[in-house]
């Protein structure tokens, strides 16, 4: 049942990543509670995506205590999900809104 | 063991439908923004808008975090649950996820990023289609717990298991629409609320007036009407249903011991007495409970001396008590909503400081009143998982210590605490910035 501990302090661990961004990149970043949103989501997503090929909270705990070196990538992968998923979600908006006004006005 | 591993459900279910019971409601007024400024090309509504699809954001993502256990509970805490019924609740909540969840999560992202890009007709689209993907989520959610509650086109198989025999009868299942609109109005209840206290608050504050005079104009508008259909036609519906398959859950949330030989009173106030199987200082109008359910002012309601203990919900007094709070609270709402609703029609509401303080005030009560709501059903189906088949004692898993459940519990409690900091300081962030800051 750890593992359920496991998969909420990762998602924690993305919300942290995410936040980091606008220290290290502002123009690629939201405010908090975007960067916030924006961690969840990524978290889940790459650990969801990943976590199969061994490190996700069920492999973690499969030998009944927590394993270390698992929990650790965990917590990078889960890390690197939110701090990426900032940076994707802006570029995106950014190309989004730019679509808009090449539509607008071709020529620019 | 069964005692830590319903404790943890009720805990993280109950910190988990903070969220949900918000963005129901909330995405239904936000479509109605986004259509007064389809309609009358006012910025002011397009702003409101975006200001509260960025709540819907917050909650929606926090109802993600604390669902997730839920999701491994199935698993771990309820794992035998899990494997006799799994061929039917596992087709509602799949279709949960793969339907709603991904049609609302979708389209949120498209409504907060694409306004520019997509123009704002499809702009409304993309938050109406929000909409449909929450209320589709909490329809397919109410369809597995109506399954539980009242279970139909079902087989049981020599193993215990039980199989889908028809699916089409999973959502005619007539414990269903009941509750899923109940339930819906209640949502739109809390997110009448939640409209109606900022606006509350930004006039107190006096800022974003514009803004809290149309935030506290909506929300006591959607509130009056809300708070009238949670009572009628959706509760005495529902109530009418609960009478009809589980009477005996019927009769401990309404208090009564003893069967009368004519009609039944309804109980305002009154306290539980278990050993001597009586209320205590009761106050009760005698017949109007058989009027209100049969129309029949003289119609016998079976009180619980007719069941058998092992038929009657195991806790009467928390049942009891949940549901007089649920009840006591709808009346209040509908009591202060009506009020804010006459001084709006007369054009004194947003100068009249005791109530909008009241308004603001108000704001937990109504997610109270959904929660005791929930453990009405959820008490009142015990000592069941699946009415009359499914004891909750058999759905538990047999291998999982109760030291395991509560050192899990207690870490949940801390990681909770931690995300309910989070989300408030999120939200009053993004009320305090106001409805006209823009983030990208």
């Amino acid at each position: 049942m750890t593992d359920t501990l496991i998969a909420l302090i990762s998602i924690f661990v993305g919300i942290i990543g995410a936040n980091l961004v606008q220290f290290i990149t502002k123009e690629y970043s939201f405010d908090m509670v975007g960067n916030s949103i924006a961690g969840v989501f990524g978290s889940i997503f790459l650990i969801k995506s990943f976590g199969r090929l061994g490190f996700n909270p069920t492999h973690i705990m499969a030998s009944g205590k927590v394993n270390i070196f698992l929990f650790s990538i965990n917590m990078f992968v889960s890390f690197l999900g939110g701090f990426v998923a900032v940076i994707l979600i802006k570029k995106l908006a950014f190309k989004m809104n730019s679509l808009k006004k090449k539509e607008e006005n071709p020529y620019t | 063991m069964l005692f830590y591993d319903r404790l943890q459900f009720a805990f993280t279910i109950t910190f988990h439908y903070i969220f949900p019971q918000l963005t129901m409601g909330l995405s239904l007024i936000i479509v109605y923004f986004k259509w007064q400024f389809l309609r009358s090309k006012i910025e002011k509504y397009n702003h409101a808008a975006k200001f509260f699809m960025k709540i819907f954001a917050i909650n929606f993502t926090m109802g993600v975090v604390t669902g997730i256990p839920m999701e491994f509970q199935f698993g771990t805490n309820w794992a035998k649950f899990s494997e006799l019924t799994g061929s039917i609740i596992g087709q509602t909540l799949a279709m949960e996820g793969m339907f709603s969840f991904f049609l609302e999560s979708s389209f949120l992202a498209l409504f907060i990023f694409g306004e520019k890009l997509m123009g704002q007709k499809l702009h409304f689209l993309t938050g109406f289609l929000v909409f449909l993907g929450s209320w589709a989520s909490g329809y397919f959610i109410l369809a597995t717990n109506a399954w539980m509650q009242h279970p139909v086109g079902y087989e049981i198989l020599d193993n215990g298991k039980f199989v889908l025999e028809n699916f089409s009868e999973l959502f005619k299942n007539p414990w269903l629409i009941p509750a899923f609109l109940h339930n819906q109005v209640a949502s739109l209840v809390t997110s009448s609320f939640v409209v109606a206290s900022i606006g509350a608050f930004y006039i107190l504050r006096k800022k974003n007036l514009e803004y809290g005079q149309l935030f506290l104009k909506t929300g006591v508008v959607f509130g009056v009407v809300s708070s009238i259909l949670i009572v009628f036609p959706t509760g005495d519906w529902n109530a009418k249903n609960v009478a009809k398959y589980q009477p005996a859950a019927f009769a401990a949330m309404e208090g009564i011991f003893e069967t009368e030989t004519t009609g039944s009173e309804i109980v305002l106030v009154g306290q539980p007495n278990m050993v001597e199987k009586k209320l205590d200082n009761k106050i009760a109008v005698p017949n109007v409970l058989s009027f209100l359910t049969y129309q029949d002012w003289n119609k016998q309601i079976l009180g619980m001396d007719k069941f058998k203990k092992e038929e009657l919900p195991t806790n009467i007094p928390a049942l009891y008590y949940a549901y007089h709070i649920m009840v006591g609270l709808g009346t209040v709402f509908i009591g202060i909503m009506s009020l804010a609703a006459f001084f709006l029609w007369r054009k004194k509401l947003y100068r009249l400081k005791p109530l909008l303080w009241t308004i603001m005030f108000l704001v937990p009560f109504p997610y109270i009143a959904n929660i005791t709501g929930w453990y009405v059903a959820e008490l009142g189906r015990q000592p069941y998982l699946v009415y009359k088949l499914l004891k909750t004692t058999e759905g538990v898993s047999p291998t999982v210590s109760s030291g395991n459940t509560l050192f899990t519990l207690l870490g949940f409690v801390a990681l909770y605490m931690l995300l309910g900091l989070l989300f408030l300081v999120l939200v009053g962030k993004t009320i305090h910035q106001g409805p006209k800051h823009k983030t990208h």
